[in-house]
């Protein structure tokens, strides 16, 4: 209906035949591949202009005839009006007349577009543009009466979907007593009814258990939580337990890793084949995962990532933790490779950080490809390079890469003035012990000396000491023979040791002194951040001419993506008050969390729905544009996000809404009929089953074998090459390049997956098989793959067998008795109990498995256990099984 | 049923090498009564595999070889010599060129620096940059009129080997592991051979399955040892403990799996876990080059440190599908080839490292009487401009994009021997005359493959997806033997 209200004049009736809103998109991607117009659209009495024929000129024409500066044939096609006054060759259609337009004889015959376009307009499309011609050649909106240079919006542009406000949607009814806990189920319910379709039963107790605590916090129940919920009889058990899961540490050690994929942390340079390590990245991390765990307001989150330092509003010294957590925040555009300070010290590698930053930062915050628009328009969304620019103007203040600083030089140290006393004064005092420990030793050497001339030959000893005494280039021949003559008279700080034991144990004690005080002195730590200059005019910035820095075109002003903010409401000041920056981010990111931006709130709750559900509403979370995923559910999304707004942004509010909804409860079960009518489940009609992440397998196992160790925060844990040269879990002890002896990592390697350094040329072995992401710059979806590789590492790799060894030692640990090993190891690994059948199996391969290893373990010559070993495949064999790598 | 000959070699040795002849016999016979066309889904429970398929009709290529050249090589000084060039050089373009950096274009025609030679009794003109190639000449078919049509590397790449510009649609290694199957039961059907260098543009979507079952999707060999990680089980776990913990696996996941009828990636890992145990023996025995001849390495140029990786390869790759696997794609690294400047240094130390391996791959399958069914393709997503890009100095200048008319090569599996196809215009800009599009030479390997382009299809979102989906490909048989 909004089509119609905002018209401008009145047309014929059959223009108000509402359009489906995929039309756009789904026009596209025909051309795009070059298939014909085969799908299930509606025909309408008439098509129009904007709806029908211009998505087609745009995919096939513009370019030529619209968008450059000088129109081909001077015919510009953007606009009904400009098509019937033509170009050249006269007008290039006539009203009603299809066989007497040039355009359609054009298109017809080849002519247009030129041969050597591959990509060329179907016969439908034709088809279309001949019948709206036929039709009279109408229009829905007034035309402009000016186009500008040379980008244009088109009305069906500016009504897709994902360029609305949000709007809080009306909740739809539910009939037929389908169990609706909250707003979620209203939307999903009524989606099913008009398929024949239904919620599935609720999901068994200790499934829920199972999936909501690995979907929060990405470790699986303890056997004690189970017992405790299996047997509640407490109605509100599952919400309890939904509440204590997010109050828990490792709920925001899993969401914020979510998070850092989308923001493209990495705790190395990357670009050049040195990947340099970034020593103080993790603070960042660290700060994603407080930010969680605290439910900060998603709004205050994005402002602070975006604008922390400008937040702060003076020098960066002397800072508060409060302002500390304000530029730890922006180390999200910090992210992108940089090789500028290792290795590519070139105005191209600065250009390179500046475009990763702004595509990480669009493609995580508003869903939008807009690093397409660098070198040209947008081939698919209304963004003009101008646009793209512009925006780049927001960043270029603190991006400038004219007055460029090295990740070494950047860095903000967290020294205050009373640490820099401090280490002053401890410096000054070791400064005097070495004086000190210098006079000594000087005494010492003397002494040596003496000693040592005394036991020669007394005729000698004159001319010797003379020797001595000259200085080095001044002695002649001779006096050099001499000295080498007698060499014990050679005493230096070097050697004295030899000489005398006693006086080189006394000056070892003033050095022992010194050590003892150095670490005295506070540490520095550093913050790697985003920081701007104070007080100063910001650098202009350029549209740069196919992308290229060395070409500037002409000057743009910070604004928001026209597409986004046709109104301007986001305009930009000059200077705000106590900001001593240009305050360009912060203005930005109040514009974004600003309840008028149509896409922060939709990208957010869309990537907390994928988390949960292993699919978005919309299933490309990093692009809501006309080559992204239509959403399943618009008005859901729409819900969504205006809940997520109205409740102060909490994102835990939207966990709880998607938790405690009857959709999320369901069992994963399928039948027939939702096979036939959605295989993929799209509609959720049962639960989607998920293969766990990469990290939540590692860390899952880690958990079960006992072995995790739950420390939180703090500088990454290292990973080095083994001796086969894959990448583990380890502090690097090169010889030569070669590996020296191993370092005892004191189960620091047992820590959770997030808090392993994340380096872009060295993928965790352990980790790297079950699609651990490249970053390129950011990742926006996982994939979920099913290969060969992912079983080797579940059958022979070291991590599993020693895990499946530990896991084995604890359930020695905990119990004499076979039988109720097994049953915990079923606990522990499915978090249900076992079933008769299942238990004498697993009995049996105990037996057999335990038999084939005494015997093999004698062939072989080892030592091992045989029992134990037994049990570790068992182990082994449940860990690697579906049951467990899944969430059902 | 014709081809049960070739079929029987290719399993003789897989046979050989894990041992499991009775088994194998057994599992033979029943994957010759398995059928092309997965059936439709939903009706009864699909499942997918990579038991081999009998394909729509006869196809001479059993495999295929993929030398993977991204970035673009220079078909303007190593394939498609153009007098008129030479007769320029160094003048302006009388025509109009498409740049993909405006910001370094200029009009300056660029001859080519080197000389060219005819090879061959077919007197294939080729560059002295290809020697080796140039000896391998009577053997496969140069096609100098490839064209894309779309300027970046990104979209480009998945043109050729997607045959769409979209992101992550399912590669070739991908269609004909879904379509043909896997003439081995002991080697994924569709390997990708990683370069030590950084991964090409694109990066793992290069061997993404796409919508396509994962099971399809290309496994990577990385370049150094050890080539696949986790290949063999601890001492004191090989043997009987791993078989029996991977037959009680199996049984704990089939018990799973009739509680939850109809998951797709179930079924998959289990036939995983199958092929992973396979694995164990055969690729250690596929990789292991201590078998290959002191001569047959020498042919690969495993003893010059410059062509020693492309090299090892190259034999891997020919001992991959000597053992029935289906596809196999020999990566080069990041933009090897896009050489934007400086190519007069760039362009001959590129070829320095692949010219032997990759004549070496063709003459050996030759001799080893493989060559007739296997296809080895030798190409990138594009070619490049006559003109100068860069023009800042001899030593500087280089080439910008050109995917309107680019060389590359095919041998084997039923393509023609000795062959140059196609022309492109008198500056090698334009493909001009019997033009092979992407979907062209997708749509003439599927019919040596014996698919037919229309009928292998997967139904996904409610729409049936082929390779081609446009209805313009155009069967090339000129190309054909």
């Amino acid at each position: 209906m909004r089509l119609a209200q905002r018209r401008g004049r009145s047309y014929n009736k059959n223009t108000m035949f509402p359009r489906l809103p995929t039309f756009l998109a789904v026009t596209l991607l025909a051309a795009l591949m070059a298939s014909s117009l085969n799908v299930g659209i509606a025909a309408p009495a008439s098509f129009t202009f904007e709806n029908d024929v211009q998505p087609i000129l745009k995919a096939h024409c513009f370019h030529c005839h619209g968008e450059l500066v000088e129109h081909q044939g001077e015919l510009d096609l953007r606009l009904a009006r400009l098509i019937l006054t033509g170009g050249a060759s006269g007008p290039a259609i006539v009203k009603g007349q299809p066989d007497q337009s040039l355009l359609l004889e054009y298109l017809r015959d080849g002519t247009m577009p030129p041969a050597d376009v591959t990509h060329r307009p179907t016969d439908a499309e034709i088809t279309i543009i001949r019948k709206w011609v036929a039709g009279g050649a109408l229009t829905v909106y007034e035309e402009p009466e000016s186009l500008g240079d040379g980008f244009y919006i088109t009305p069906a542009e500016r009504e897709f979907w994902a360029f609305q406000k949000i709007q809080r949607p009306e909740l739809p009814q539910l009939f037929g007593g389908l169990p609706a806990e909250n707003g979620i189920d209203h939307f999903i319910g009524a989606k099913l009814a008009a398929s024949e379709l239904t919620f599935s039963p609720r999901a068994e107790k200790t499934t829920l258990l199972r999936r909501a605590t690995l979907d929060l916090t990405g470790l699986p129940p303890t056997p004690a939580a189970l017992g405790k919920f299996k047997n509640s009889r407490n109605p509100a058990a599952y919400e309890e337990l939904v509440d204590q899961l997010l109050a828990s540490v490792s709920y925001g050690e899993r969401w914020g890793r979510h998070w850092l994929d989308a923001a493209g942390y990495a705790d190395s340079e990357g670009y050049t084949d040195s990947d340099a390590q970034r020593p103080w990245a993790f603070k960042y991390r660290d700060y994603v995962i407080a930010s969680f765990n605290k439910d900060k307001p998603y709004n205050q989150f994005i402002l602070e990532q975006l604008a922390g330092d400008e937040l702060v509003g003076k020098p960066l010294e002397n800072l508060t933790p409060q302002q500390q957590e304000l530029i730890v925040a922006t180390g999200f555009l910090r992210n992108a490779p940089d090789g500028t300070g290792s290795g590519a010290a070139t105005e191209e590698a600065r250009n390179a950080v500046v475009s990763e930053t702004i595509k990480q930062v669009t493609s995580s915050l508003v869903g939008l490809t807009v690093g397409c628009a660098q070198c040209h328009n947008h081939r698919y969304d209304p963004i003009s390079q101008k646009d793209y620019y512009r925006l780049r103007a927001v960043f270029e203040p603190a991006l400038n890469w004219k007055a460029w600083k090295t990740p070494a030089h950047r860095r903000v140290s967290l020294y205050t003035e009373a640490d820099r006393q401090r280490k002053a004064e401890v410096e000054s005092q070791i400064k005097e012990i070495a004086t000190q420990r210098s006079k000594k030793q000087e005494a010492y050497i003397v002494a040596t000396f003496e000693s040592e001339i005394a036991k020669l030959p007394s005729e000698v000893q004159a001319e010797v000491r003379t020797a001595h005494d000259t200085a080095e280039k001044e002695r002649s021949d001779a006096q050099n023979k001499l000295i080498k003559k007698y060499p014990s008279t050679v005493v230096t700080a070097g050697n004295l040791y030899l000489f005398d034991k006693k006086a080189a144990a006394d000056l070892a004690t003033f050095t022992t002194k010194q050590e003892t005080l150095r670490k005295a002195i506070p540490l520095e730590e550093y913050v790697r951040c985003l920081t701007e200059p104070h007080q100063q005019s910001p650098p202009t910035t350029f549209v740069f001419s196919r992308g290229n820095f060395s070409a500037p075109l002409v000057e743009v002003e910070p604004r928001e993506l026209t597409v986004l903010d046709p109104q301007g409401t986001a305009s930009y000041v000059d200077r705000i008050e106590n900001i001593p920056t240009t305050g360009r981010r912060y203005q930005y990111a109040q514009w974004l969390t600003s309840a008028e931006h149509p896409l922060l709130a939709r990208v957010i709750v869309n990537r907390i729905w994928a988390h949960h559900f292993g699919r978005g509403i919309v299933d490309t979370p990093g692009d809501f544009g006309a080559l992204g995923g239509r959403p399943s559910h618009p008005q859901l999304l729409d819900w969504l996000a205006a809940e997520l707004m109205q409740n102060d942004w909490s994102i835990k509010h939207i966990h709880r809404l998607i938790m405690t909804s009857t959709t999320y409860q369901q069992s994963s079960t399928r039948h027939e009929l939702g096979n036939k009518i959605d295989r993929q489940k799209r509609m959720l009609w049962s639960m989607p089953v998920r293969r766990l992440e990469t990290e939540s397998i590692r860390d899952t196992i880690l958990a079960i074998s006992g072995m995790l160790n739950t420390q939180a925060t703090g500088a990454a844990v290292p990973v080095m090459a083994d001796r086969t040269g894959q990448w583990i879990v380890g502090k690097e002890n090169l010889n030569a390049g070669r590996p020296g002896p191993v370092i005892d990592m004191l189960g620091q390697q047992y820590r959770r997956s997030v808090y392993i350094e994340v380096r872009r040329s060295r993928p965790l072995a352990v980790l790297e098989p079950f699609d651990l992401p490249t970053l390129s710059p950011n990742c926006n979806r996982r994939a979920s793959s099913t290969v060969a590789p992912q079983s080797l590492q579940m059958l022979n790799s070291e991590f599993i067998t020693q895990q499946s060894r530990h896991f084995a030692d604890r359930l020695l640990r905990l119990s004499d008795s076979a039988e109720d090993r097994i049953r915990a190891a079923w606990r522990l690994v499915y978090s249900k109990e076992i079933t008769a059948e299942q238990f004498d199996e697993a009995l049996d391969f105990i037996g057999t498995s335990e038999k084939t290893l005494t015997a093999d373990y004698q062939d072989k010559g080892i030592k091992d256990d045989a029992q134990r070993d037994a049990l570790a495949l068992l182990c082994q064999a449940l860990i690697s099984s579906n049951q467990f790598i899944y969430i059902e | 049923m014709s081809d049960l000959g070739t079929m029987n070699r290719r399993h003789f040795i897989s046979t050989n090498a894990t041992g499991l002849s009775g088994l194998a016999l057994a599992l033979w016979v029943q994957q010759q009564a398995a059928q092309a066309n997965p059936k439709k889904p939903d009706l009864v429970q699909p499942t997918f595999d990579t038991v081999p398929k009998t394909p729509h009709r006869f196809g001479q290529a059993k495999a295929m070889i993929s030398l993977w050249m991204q970035g673009g090589p220079s078909q303007v000084d190593l394939f498609d010599r153009k007098p008129e060039l030479e007769r320029l050089d160094g003048e302006t373009f009388p025509g109009e060129v498409k740049y993909d950096n405006a910001a370094q274009a200029s009009s300056k025609i660029l001859a080519s620096p080197w000389k060219w030679r005819r090879y061959g009794e077919a007197g294939m003109e080729l560059s002295e940059l290809i020697p080796h190639m140039g000896s391998i000449a009577d053997d496969i078919t140069l096609i100098r009129s490839m064209r894309t049509g779309v300027n970046n590397h990104g979209q480009s790449i998945r043109a050729m080997n997607t045959g769409t510009t979209i992101a992550m649609q399912p590669t070739l290694g991908s269609w004909f592991s879904y379509g043909l199957g896997s003439a081995t039961d002991s080697l994924p059907s569709y390997l990708a051979l990683i370069d030590p260098g950084q991964l090409p543009v694109e990066g793992v979507a290069n061997w993404n399955n796409g919508y396509l079952p994962s099971v399809f999707q290309g496994t990577v060999m990385r370049p150094t040892e050890p080539r696949i990680l986790n290949l063999t089980p601890p001492k004191r776990l090989a043997g009987k403990p791993q078989q029996q913990l991977l037959s009680y696996l199996e049984r704990l996941n089939q018990q799973h799996l009739i509680n939850k009828p109809g998951e797709r990636d179930y079924q998959a890992r289990i036939n995983m876990y199958q092929l992973a145990a396979r694995m164990q023996t055969s690729a250690v025995e596929a990789m292991d080059l201590s078998q290959e001849t002191a001569e047959t390495k020498k042919h690969y140029g495993m003893d010059d440190p410059v062509t020693k990786d492309f090299g090892e390869r190259c034999l891997i790759a020919r001992r991959l599908v000597e053992r029935g696997v289906r596809f196999v794609q020999v990566f080069t690294q990041n933009q090897f080839w896009d050489h934007h400047g400086r190519i007069r240094t760039s362009l001959p130390a590129a070829c320095k490292k692949v010219d032997k391996p990759s004549a070496a791959l063709v003459s050996d399958l030759k001799r080893r009487g493989l060559l007739d069914e296997t296809i080895v393709h030798w190409g990138g997503e594009m070619g490049r401009l006559p003109v100068i890009q860069n023009d800042t100095g001899t030593k500087n200048v280089g080439r910008d994009h050109n995917t309107k008319g680019f060389s590359m090569w095919i041998a084997g599996g039923g393509f023609k021997a000795g062959h140059v196809h196609g022309m492109t215009d008198e500056f090698s800009h334009q493909a001009v005359d019997q033009i092979v599009n992407h979907y062209d030479y997708h749509h003439t390997l599927m019919h040596l493959f014996g698919l037919d382009h229309q009928r292998l299809t997967f139904e996904h979102n409610g729409r049936s997806r082929k390779l081609i989906e446009t209805d313009k490909s155009r069967l090339i048989t000129e190309l054909i033997a």
